[in-house]
C-alpha cells in the first residue's frame, strides 16, 4: 500500500518538474516552437514595374522566370548526363553544372544550377529530366526543382542602355540579398519600379493549409510602370547615326540628342560608345552611363549663340551692326584668333556668327557690363545641373566671382574656359528655338519620384524667360544664316526643303586639366526655323585632325532632323530663308 | 393513495349519509395500462434512410470538394502554363520587334534607310511641299554596334601552322 503511494507520488513528482519546466523556465520559446511547427512563411514578391517608351513600347520589363535547383545527393549519380542536357538547353557552363551537380558536404542538398530562365523553358526542360530519370518504380526524378525567381529583361538590347540600365545583386548575403538597379533609370528609380513584397503566413496541416488556421496575408504592392519622353524608334535611329558619325569621323566617343522644341520632351538620348543592357558584364563598366549627362566638355562656337542672343535681348547689339574683325586680337594673356587666317573683315553680327568668328564674338561681347553675360548664361541653364532623373548628372562648371577675369569672359564668350553636359546644351539651345522660354527638360513622362526624393517628369517640367521673343527671332534669323551655301559654314547641315536654323561648334578638349590639341566638334540647331518643332545636338569628340562641327557633325543633324520631321509628319514652312547680309 | 385515507376515516364522523354516497361514487380508481403497439419497422426504416442519407451525402459533398480541389488544382498549374507560354510568346514577339530586327529585316527585302528630303503630301489639296528625292543605298548605316571588346587573352590570334602534304608513304607532319 505505502509503496503503491510512493510510486504515485514519484511519477506525480516527475510530472510536476516537466511541467515547470515547461511552463516557468522558458514558455515562449516553446510556445514558439509549437507554432513553427505547423506555420508557413511565404514572402510574395512585388512584380517590378515596366519602363516604357513615350508610345508605350517596353524598354525593360519582369517576366516569369524560374531558378533551377539541383540535390546534389540525388544528381550526382546522373551528374555528367544531367549536364549535359542542362547545358545543351539552358546554356550553363558544363563543368561548373557538374561540379555543382556532384557538391558534397555543405551544400550538399541544395545547389544553384541555372538562374533567371524564362519559365516555360526551366519547367519543360526539369518535366522532361524528371520523365527521363525516373526510378524503378515509375516515381519522378526528384533531384531537379524549380522555384519562382522573376526575371528582367530588355528587349531592345543596345537601345537606350545608357539610359535604361541594368539589374543586379545587390552584393549582400541571406535575408538582405535583394535585385537591385545598378545603373541608369533601374537605379535611380528604384524604389519607384521596384515596389514593396508581401508576405503571407498559414499553418499548415499535411502539406494542406488549415482553413480555420492563423492566416494573414499583406499583399505585395506592385512597382509602378515609368513611362519615358523617349521615342524608341527614334532612339535607335540617332544611336545608329551617331555610331556611323563618329566611326567615319575616327572620333572617340559621341552623343546626339533630340528635344521637342515646344514641350522640352527628349526624344532621343544617344550615346556612342553604349553596352548592351542584356548583357551588360560584356562591357566596361565606364559605359553604365549616359555621357551627355554625366561628362564635361567645353561647348565651343555653339555657345555664341547664347553670346549673341543675350547681346540682342540686353540691347547691346542687332543683327546687321558692322564690326571690323581683325585676323587676331591681342588681349592681356594670349592673342585671340579664328580657325582660319584672315585679314581685317568686315562683319555684321550675322557674318560674325555665320562665319564663327572668335574675334568678332570678343568684340561684339565687349559691350556687356560686368556680370551680364554670366547671368544670361545661368538664365539658360549652364552651371545648374538639369535634374532629368539620372543619377550621376554634372553641374558643369561657369566660373564665377574672381574666377571670371576678363580674359576668361572673352573665352566663355565664344564658349571655352566654362563646361556644360550635352543635356544643359542643348535646353540652351532649344531656349532660341522656343522664342526665349527656356522649358526644362525631360525624360520622364508624367511625374515619378527619383530615391533622392525629388520629383521629375514632364508634369513638373517648369519653364522661364531668358531673352525676349524678339531677341530669339533675330537670332534665329542669324543662325540660319549658318547652314547657307554661300554665307555660312555648315551648308551640310541644311534639310531640303525646309528652313533650317543652327550653330557649329569647333572647340578644344580638356583632357587631365590641359588643351591636350584634340578637338569636339559639334552642332546645334532646330527646325523648320520659322515654327521649331524639334532641337537636336550632335557632338563628336576626338575626330580626325582637320574635321569640323560643318563637316562632321552638321550632315549628321541633317541626317537625324529630316528623318524626326518626316517621322512626326511635319510639313515644310514654305517660307524662304531670310537673307540678311553677313558682311558690309 | 395513502394521503386520501385519513380523510375517508374522517368523513363518517364529520360529512352526512349523502354526502357520503356522492363521495363513494365520486371514488377514483386506477385506469389500468393500456399496452399500444406502435409499428417499429416505419420509424426504423425512417432513421436509417437519414442516417444513411446523411452519410451518403456526406461522403458525396466531401468528393465532390475534392474533386473540385482537383480540378482547382489542375486548372490553376494549366494558367500558369499558359501565363508562361503568353509570356514566352510575347517575349519573342517583343525581340522580333527591336528595331535592329525590324530594320535588319527591311534590308533583306531590299528596302533601304531613306537619308534624302522628304516630300509632304497635302490630302486635302493633294499638293506635294517639299523637295522629295528617291532613296536610294548610298548611306547605308550600321545596324548592330560593335560587341565588346574582349581582353587579348580572351581572344588570341588565331594560331596558323603550316602543314607539309602528304607524299607516297610519308604521312602529313606539321612544321
Amino acid at each position: 500500500m505505502h509503496v503503491g503511494f510512493l510510486l504515485i507520488a514519484m511519477v506525480l513528482s516527475v510530472f510536476a518538474a516537466r511541467l515547470v519546466q515547461l511552463q516557468g523556465i522558458d514558455p515562449q520559446s516553446y510556445a514558439e516552437m509549437a507554432a513553427a511547427e505547423g506555420q508557413v512563411h511565404v514572402t510574395l514578391p512585388a512584380t517590378r514595374g515596366e519602363i516604357l517608351d513615350r508610345n508605350g513600347h517596353p524598354m525593360a520589363e519582369t517576366v516569369d522566370g524560374r531558378m533551377v535547383v539541383a540535390d546534389p545527393k540525388v544528381t550526382a549519380k546522373v551528374a555528367p548526363e544531367l549536364a549535359t542536357i542542362l547545358s545543351e538547353r539552358l546554356g550553363v557552363d558544363y563543368f561548373e553544372t557538374l561540379r555543382r551537380l556532384r557538391v558534397t558536404g555543405e551544400g550538399g542538398r541544395f545547389q544553384y544550377v541555372a538562374r533567371q530562365v524564362p519559365a516555360s523553358k526551366a519547367e519543360k526542360v526539369v518535366a522532361d529530366i524528371q520523365e527521363q530519370f525516373k526510378d524503378d518504380k515509375g516515381r519522378p526524378f526528384s533531384g531537379l526543382q524549380t522555384e519562382r525567381d522573376p526575371l528582367r529583361i530588355y528587349p531592345n538590347d543596345t537601345v537606350a542602355a545608357n539610359l535604361i540600365g541594368f539589374l543586379g545583386e545587390n552584393g549582400k548575403k541571406g535575408k538582405q540579398a535583394a535585385t537591385i538597379g545598378l545603373a541608369g533609370l533601374e537605379d535611380s528609380f528604384n524604389t519607384y519600379l521596384s515596389g514593396k513584397d508581401g508576405e503571407a503566413r498559414y499553418e499548415v496541416g499535411a502539406g494542406n493549409q488549415i482553413p480555420l488556421g492563423d492566416n494573414t496575408v499583406t499583399p505585395a504592392v506592385d512597382g509602378k510602370n515609368l513611362t519615358l519622353t523617349i521615342d524608341r524608334d527614334l532612339q535607335f535611329y540617332t544611336q545608329r547615326v551617331l555610331q556611323q558619325t563618329v566611326q567615319k569621323s575616327g572620333g572617340e566617343s559621341g552623343m546626339a540628342l533630340i528635344q521637342d522644341t515646344r514641350t522640352g520632351e527628349l526624344l532621343a538620348l544617344a550615346d556612342y560608345p553604349t553596352y548592351d543592357a542584356s548583357d551588360p558584364r560584356s562591357y566596361p563598366e565606364e559605359l553604365y552611363k549616359s555621357s551627355a549627362l554625366t561628362d564635361v566638355y567645353e561647348p565651343g562656337s555653339v555657345e555664341k549663340v547664347l553670346t549673341v542672343s543675350s547681346l540682342v535681348d540686353a540691347g547691346l547689339a542687332f543683327k546687321e551692326q558692322r564690326f571690323k574683325v581683325p585676323g587676331q586680337l591681342h588681349r592681356q594673356d594670349r592673342p585671340i584668333g579664328d580657325y582660319w587666317d584672315h585679314g581685317t573683315l568686315k562683319l555684321t553680327l550675322a557674318g560674325i556668327l555665320a562665319k564663327s568668328s572668335n574675334v568678332g564674338t570678343v568684340l561684339a561681347a565687349d559691350q556687356f557690363k560686368p556680370g551680364q553675360l554670366r547671368g544670361y548664361l545661368t538664365g539658360f541653364g549652364l552651371g545648374d545641373r538639369t535634374g532629368v532623373g539620372l543619377g550621376g548628372e554634372t553641374r558643369g562648371l561657369l566660373p564665377q566671382g574672381a574666377a571670371w577675369t576678363s580674359q576668361v569672359g572673352d573665352r566663355i564668350a565664344f564658349g571655352q574656359s566654362l563646361s556644360v553636359n550635352a543635356v544643359q546644351m542643348i535646353a540652351a539651345v532649344n531656349t532660341i528655338a522656343n522664342g526665349g522660354v527656356r522649358v526644362a527638360p525631360s525624360l520622364v513622362k508624367g511625374e515619378a519620384r527619383t530615391d533622392d526624393g525629388t520629383e521629375v517628369g514632364t508634369d513638373v517640367a517648369t519653364s522661364r524667360r531668358v531673352i525676349s521673343a524678339d531677341a530669339a527671332h533675330e537670332t534665329m534669323l542669324m543662325m540660319e544664316r549658318v547652314v547657307d551655301p554661300e554665307a555660312g559654314v555648315a551648308p551640310r547641315a541644311a534639310v531640303p526643303g525646309y528652313r533650317v536654323a543652327g550653330k557649329t561648334g569647333t572647340a578644344q578638349r580638356v583632357v587631365d586639366g590641359r588643351y591636350d590639341g584634340s578637338l569636339t566638334v559639334s552642332f546645334a540647331g532646330f527646325a523648320p526655323a520659322d515654327a521649331p518643332r524639334f532641337t537636336i545636338y550632335v557632338v563628336v569628340h576626338r575626330p580626325r585632325a582637320g574635321s569640323g562641327g560643318g563637316s562632321v557633325a552638321g550632315p549628321a543633324f541633317a541626317q537625324l532632323m529630316s528623318y524626326a520631321l518626316r517621322r512626326y509628319g511635319v510639313a515644310p514652312t514654305g517660307a524662304q530663308p531670310n537673307r540678311t547680309p553677313v558682311e558690309w | 393513495m395513502s394521503s386520501t385515507s385519513p380523510v375517508r376515516n374522517r368523513l363518517p364522523y364529520v360529512a352526512p349519509r349523502i354526502a357520503q354516497a356522492a363521495l363513494e361514487r365520486a371514488r377514483l380508481t386506477v385506469v389500468p395500462r393500456r399496452r399500444t403497439r406502435a409499428p417499429r419497422v416505419p420509424f426504423v426504416t425512417f432513421v436509417s434512410v437519414i442516417l444513411l442519407g446523411g452519410v451518403i451525402g456526406l461522403l458525396m459533398f466531401n468528393t465532390s470538394m475534392q474533386q473540385a480541389s482537383f480540378r482547382e488544382t489542375a486548372l490553376r498549374k494549366q494558367a500558369t502554363d499558359l501565363g508562361a507560354q503568353q509570356e514566352a510568346l510575347e517575349m519573342d514577339l517583343q525581340s522580333l520587334n527591336d528595331p535592329a530586327h525590324v530594320a535588319a529585316a527591311a534590308e533583306k527585302l531590299g528596302m533601304v534607310t531613306p537619308s534624302t528630303a522628304a516630300g509632304v503630301l497635302h490630302l486635302g489639296s493633294g499638293e506635294i511641299s517639299g523637295d522629295p528625292q528617291p532613296a536610294t543605298g548610298a548611306d547605308r548605316l550600321p545596324l548592330e554596334q560593335p560587341g565588346p571588346q574582349r581582353p587579348s587573352f580572351l581572344d588570341p590570334p588565331p594560331v596558323k601552322q603550316k602543314v607539309k602534304p602528304a607524299t607516297d608513304g610519308v604521312p602529313a607532319t606539321v612544321q
